[in-house]
């Protein structure tokens, strides 16, 4: 069967929901990343970073991890010691007529725009064929099936640092005949609410959204120049909109994911709880603009940073009383 | 978000959007990228000057062409370690011009393999003052060693 390429979103929940559509089963991105807990924040500082970052899904691997335990899907997974046999392994299963997905570095995507590509090891695709000593590539932010040589992939794959793929491949390997989608919908979202709420850890979830607030006042002390402080200024609106979130930083892909859930399982309190989450990410796209307006301006005074913070405070209270409410409709549900 | 806030007409970068459509339900719209769009020229702007930044800083001796590559990369000497398999102190020294000159080949070649640039581009930089140079990199199978074919593009 031809594998279908179709944009998507965010390179992980679109590409096990690629996956999984090609082998049979009608699933959407936004039911994948809602089941799978997908919708997060974390604000970090690390010397990983060389500006602190903040995340608004889970950890990377966790929306395949999350979505396997909760419909009962098997992956097949494999990481590679040597890169030969990383290579060797992927080639047989591309022979086979299989398509296989990949962590990679995306920096090594070459078919994309110079300007977004970045180091970070937790970029997923779908290799589809070998051609040669080409691989055609399917993924989730090109317009089309792509073609990446093979010593681009090869670094992508086996690149070093934080998050280092080794080779990392999975595909879908088998698919329950039935699938209980009223217990994993309320599994995930009462997982997603929980890390929301309930973790006890100041840089997440909305006591991360808080920390962040509190630190982007400060953030012009950590910046060389004031070009650079515009630069991670404007990053806040790619972050948020841009890198593959599908816009406001999830929460519209979070809500569509609510009102599907709501139409599956007939229940209109997940229907008010999209309604709800839908003008939160309006609001996070306020947040967006003004991000990449001042920073255009290089308006980056104590004044407009605490605006901004301010913007971001309000953003926080708004997600405590949603996930709030969403874990306990979650527990009533039970 | 409504469908129409969400539209953006830029095709040299799409990206996929979930919005409130025009019948109320919610779901994708494939979009240009509004930072793009609106932004590039700034991003542009602010990326030539740190290149001329950096590059001021190589000419001058007070950096290596390592570090140079890994601020433009906006990695840290930490990831950039773990990406080259050597300590952070050791990566520390070759962000050094001082110590830069005791680093082996084999380690120059990790760097290149992070950096995604050829060996001889981490050593110098190519300027000409002729418009339509096609300059193309042509790999052997030396990992030490690249062919540079220099041509005129057409007019």
């Amino acid at each position: 069967m031809t594998f279908q390429h179709k944009m998507a979103a965010h390179c992980e929940s679109g590409t096990v929901t690629a996956l999984l559509n090609h082998a049979g089963l009608s699933i959407s991105e936004p039911l994948v990343f809602g089941i799978s807990a997908g919708i997060f924040f974390g604000y970090f500082e690390s010397k990983k970073f060389p500006f602190p970052t903040f995340v608004v899904r889970n950890r990377p691997g966790q929306i395949r991890t999350g979505v396997a335990k909760r419909i009962g899907v098997n992956f097949k997974e494999q990481r590679f010691r040597s890169t030969e046999k990383g290579e060797h392994a992927l080639d047989s299963l591309l022979a086979a007529g299989n398509p296989v997905a990949c962590q990679t570095d995306f920096f090594y995507m070459n078919y994309l725009p110079n300007h977004v590509r970045v180091h970070i090891n937790v970029h997923f695709i779908t290799v589809v064929e070998k051609r040669g000593g080409v691989y055609v590539v399917s993924d989730c932010y090109s317009p089309t099936l792509a073609e990446l040589d093979r010593d681009s992939l090869v670094k992508a794959r086996f690149a070093g640092g934080s998050f280092s793929p080794r080779g990392f491949i999975f595909y879908p390997v088998s698919i329950p005949g039935s699938i209980d989608y009223r217990k994993a919908i309320w599994s995930g979202i009462r997982s997603a609410a929980f890390n929301m709420v309930k973790l006890p850890i100041p840089f997440i979830g909305v006591k991360g959204i808080r920390l962040f607030a509190k630190k982007v006042v400060d953030w012009p002390k950590l910046a060389r120049d004031v070009d650079h402080l515009s630069h991670e200024i404007m990053k806040i609106n790619i972050f948020l909109e841009d890198q593959g979130t599908g816009g406001a930083g999830f929460r519209f892909m979070y809500a569509t994911f609510l009102r599907e859930a709501s139409e599956l399982l007939n229940d209109p309190d997940l229907l008010e709880m999209s309604r709800r989450i839908m003008e939160i990410g309006d609001r996070w796209r306020e947040i967006s603009l003004f991000a990449a307006r001042i920073g255009k301006r290089r308006d980056l005074g104590s004044d407009r940073l605490g605006e901004l913070g301010a913007m971001i405070n309000a953003r926080a209270d708004d997600e405590e009383l949603f996930f709030r409410d969403l874990l306990k409709l979650g527990k009533s549900k039970k | 978000m409504k469908e129409k806030d969400a539209s953006v007409n830029y095709k040299e970068h799409q990206l996929i959007l979930y919005v409130e459509k025009k019948d109320g339900s919610y779901g994708p719209v494939k979009t240009g990228s509004y930072i793009t769009k609106n932004y590039i020229d700034d991003f542009w702007y602010k990326r030539k000057k740190l290149e001329q930044d950096y590059m001021g800083k190589v000419r001058k001796g007070e950096i290596s062409p390592i570090a140079y590559y890994m601020v433009l990369e906006e990695l840290t000497p930490s990831e950039l370690a773990s990406r080259v398999r050597m300590s952070t102190r050791k990566v520390k020294k070759h962000l050094t011009t001082r110590h830069f000159g005791a680093i082996t080949l084999e380690q120059l070649q990790r760097y290149c393999e992070v950096f995604n640039v050829s060996l001889v581009n981490l050593l110098q930089v190519i300027v000409t003052d002729k418009k339509n140079l096609k300059v193309i990199e042509e790999k052997t199978d030396n990992p030490f060693f690249t062919i540079l074919k220099i041509s005129a593009g057409k007019k």
